[in-house]
């Protein structure tokens, strides 16, 4: 595998206008070669079409793309060291498996032999050894998504983008594509870009995420960093299951923020924060992380309590979901594992308190 | 969606409805297929089956010279009108006015065809007139006689109405057709025309081959606008409808409309199966369930 710092990808700047909608606005990432990068957002966010400018199919507004280092603002898709894999398979329907994966080492010239042997090795490592002669319309969805895999892999290029490929599959079959794209990510090590708006898929294969939405770059990091780290409200509301209550800083003790819920007042801890007091936040707390609590508990600092109503439990099997509501009239979600509390604790209607470890919530100015 | 309720006789009697409307269509050309193979020709009592008719037509010099006048017409119309369709289709594909843009191709349809071929006719004659007056201007001949009438003035007229059907033919066997497979095959290195050539077009060629035959058919169809822009020759069209007008049709002239009919339901037959046949292969998706996922090694 080659060395994660160098950049197999790098946008700058990038744009797209379709008239008068702004589909990407000024986007600048890179991303590292040889990693499996995830682009993740909301339907409409704009990430398909960074996807495709990266991949050369619709020509950007303004910015610029470069691949290795090498600027292909202006390449077409043929003249990239990427290939594609797309939501709807796209295989070509003349053709049959075979043909399908041998069609770009035809278009290089490659003996005829050497192609059947690439085919061949190709299929086998997508795991549809036998299935040479098959014609698309007899294979399943999810056949159909290896052979359009097998149709990029085997021209070897750097850059592999796959835009939303396992969306059109069920979710036994997307759960196991999930794994082996990365298995096979792992063993040939090329850069592999995944736009996708399901984020268990996202969290499954990606070495990194980049959170697009509004056709901005929200955020980016690792998966555990925008899950457990998120640093935006959109990245909160959007990655788990995160409960977020609107306040205002009412005061600041080093790292440790005392924010107004309006209803009451709670402590969060924001190290290099720097927000002035009065500055409307969000704090967001994810569902796991809270606890429902019977009765007030005095705040000793490292928990933090929230008065609400019990509204109703969702069992879901491994797991149940306390939905309660706040002063505000807000609902919040405490989600445990089912048969950690005994069953039916709490009624409709009862007042409880809502509480979490200081530490584990965060803090969001934007 | 399918009303699994509906009277399953309503179904047949609509077939049988279509049956009847397409034979009472036909029977007129039948019959003339059925007088082309008699004997004593039309309207005679007797009827005694003979070739002989056919076997003439290379004997009539007249209906010979048309053919190949009709022929060479058809065989330019095709050519040109097809490839224009093609580019047409791939244009409405693009566009985002496409209700504008399906209204104006089709709009020398909504032009009877005797209007058609007389503007044309009177535009050409004032082309004709404004690059003589160049040439006169310039002291050269070399602008003379552009668009005197003739084979191109004939085909222009032919063109003007055969591109339409061209367009919406291939319209809609390109409306299966989806474009990611372009993308697809770009992203696998391929250049602009390469995708077309090697994935887009083996899935709209029936599309295509069925505009070459229909554009060829309608060459054989058109008699007004032909008449008017020709110029010295005679269309196959052209000599049936004088002969009727005047004589009588001859009974090669039946033999003759009897073979054009017999092909034009040949090519249409053959059209019409390899259709069904590639629609059937086309229209079957994917399997319902995935098989079984085999271990990948």
């Amino acid at each position: 595998m080659t060395s994660p710092n160098e950049t197999a990808v790098e946008v700058v700047d990038l744009a797209k206008d379709y008239g008068p909608i702004t589909a990407l606005d000024s986007v600048s990432f890179s991303i590292p070669r040889g990693s499996y990068h995830v682009l993740l957002g909301p339907s409409g966010g704009g990430k398909t079409t960074l996807l495709r400018l990266i991949g050369g199919f619709v020509r950007p507004t303004r910015g610029r793309v470069l691949l290795h280092g090498q600027d292909v603002s202006d390449a077409p898709p043929n003249k990239r060291p990427t290939s594609m894999v797309f939501q709807s398979y796209a295989l070509f329907p003349h053709m049959s498996v075979e043909r399908n994966v041998g069609y770009g080492l035809k278009l290089q010239k490659m003996a005829k032999e050497q192609i059947r042997e690439a085919v061949d090795q190709m299929l086998g490592l997508v795991g549809l050894e036998g299935y040479n002669r098959r014609m698309p319309h007899e294979l399943s969805g999810g056949q159909q998504q290896r052979v359009q895999l097998a149709r990029s892999l085997v021209l070897e290029s750097d850059i592999l983008l796959l835009d939303e490929p396992l969306a059109s599959l069920d979710a036994k079959l997307r759960k196991d594509m999930c794994i082996e794209l990365k298995r096979i990510q792992e063993k040939i090590g090329i850069t592999f870009i995944h736009v996708t708006h399901n984020q268990e898929e996202a969290m499954t294969i990606a070495d990194r995420i980049a959170i697009i939405a509004d056709g901005r770059l929200v955020e980016e990091g690792s998966p555990r960093e925008v899950y457990e780290r998120p640093v935006r409200r959109f990245t909160a509301d959007f990655i788990g299951e995160n409960n977020i209550i609107d306040g205002r800083v009412t005061g600041r003790n080093g790292d440790r923020f005392s924010i107004d819920t309006g209803f009451a007042e709670v402590d969060v801890v924001a190290v290099g924060h720097d927000i002035p007091t009065g500055t409307e936040v969000a704090i967001s707390v994810r569902s796991e992380l809270l606890q429902l609590l019977r009765e007030s508990r005095a705040a000793d600092g490292r928990v933090q309590t929230l008065p609400a109503t019990y509204v109703e439990e969702v069992y879901l099997g491994l797991t149940t979901l306390h939905l309660v509501r706040l002063p505000n009239e807000i609902e919040i979600t405490v989600r445990q594992i089912s048969g950690d509390m005994a069953g039916s604790v709490f009624q409709p209607g009862q007042a409880v308190q809502v509480g979490w470890k200081t530490a584990e919530a965060r803090l969001h100015t934007e | 969606m399918q009303d699994s309720y509906r009277n399953p006789w309503l179904y047949g009697a609509g077939w049988a409805y279509l049956l009847l409307v397409v034979a009472a269509l036909l029977l007129p050309v039948f019959y003339i297929v059925y007088i082309s193979f008699n004997e004593f020709g039309f309207g005679a009592r007797i009827y005694t089956f003979t070739f002989d008719w056919y076997r003439l037509i290379g004997a009539d010099t007249i209906l010979v010279a048309s053919l190949k006048w009709t022929l060479a017409l058809a065989g330019a119309a095709m050519i040109t009108a097809v490839p224009m369709g093609l580019l047409a289709a791939k244009f409405y594909k693009r566009t985002r006015r496409k209700v504008a843009f399906v209204f104006l191709m089709l709009s020398p349809l909504f032009v009877p065809a005797d209007i058609m071929g007389s503007a044309l006719l009177v535009y050409f004659k004032n082309l004709n007139g404004i690059f003589e007056g160049l040439g006169d201007i310039l002291g050269v001949s070399w602008f003379d006689d552009w668009f005197g009438l003739g084979f191109i003035t004939a085909l222009i007229g032919q063109i003007i109405y055969t591109v339409p059907y061209a367009f919406v033919l291939i319209l809609i066997t390109m409306s299966r057709y989806r474009d990611q497979q372009t993308e697809a095959a770009r992203g696998c290195g391929a250049t602009g025309w390469q995708a077309f050539w090697q994935v887009e077009f083996p899935q709209i060629r029936v599309g295509v081959f069925s505009s070459l035959a229909f554009v060829a058919i309608l060459s054989f169809n058109e008699a007004t606008r032909t008449a008017l822009l020709k110029g010295g020759f005679d269309t196959f069209s052209n000599v049936l409808v004088a002969q009727m007008l005047n004589i009588g049709m001859s009974g090669e002239s039946y033999a003759m409309a009897g073979t054009m009919t017999m092909i034009a339901i040949l090519v249409i037959g053959t059209i019409l199966v390899v259709t069904l046949a590639t629609a059937g292969r086309a229209g079957r998706k994917a399997l319902p369930k995935a098989e079984p996922v085999a271990t990948a090694s």
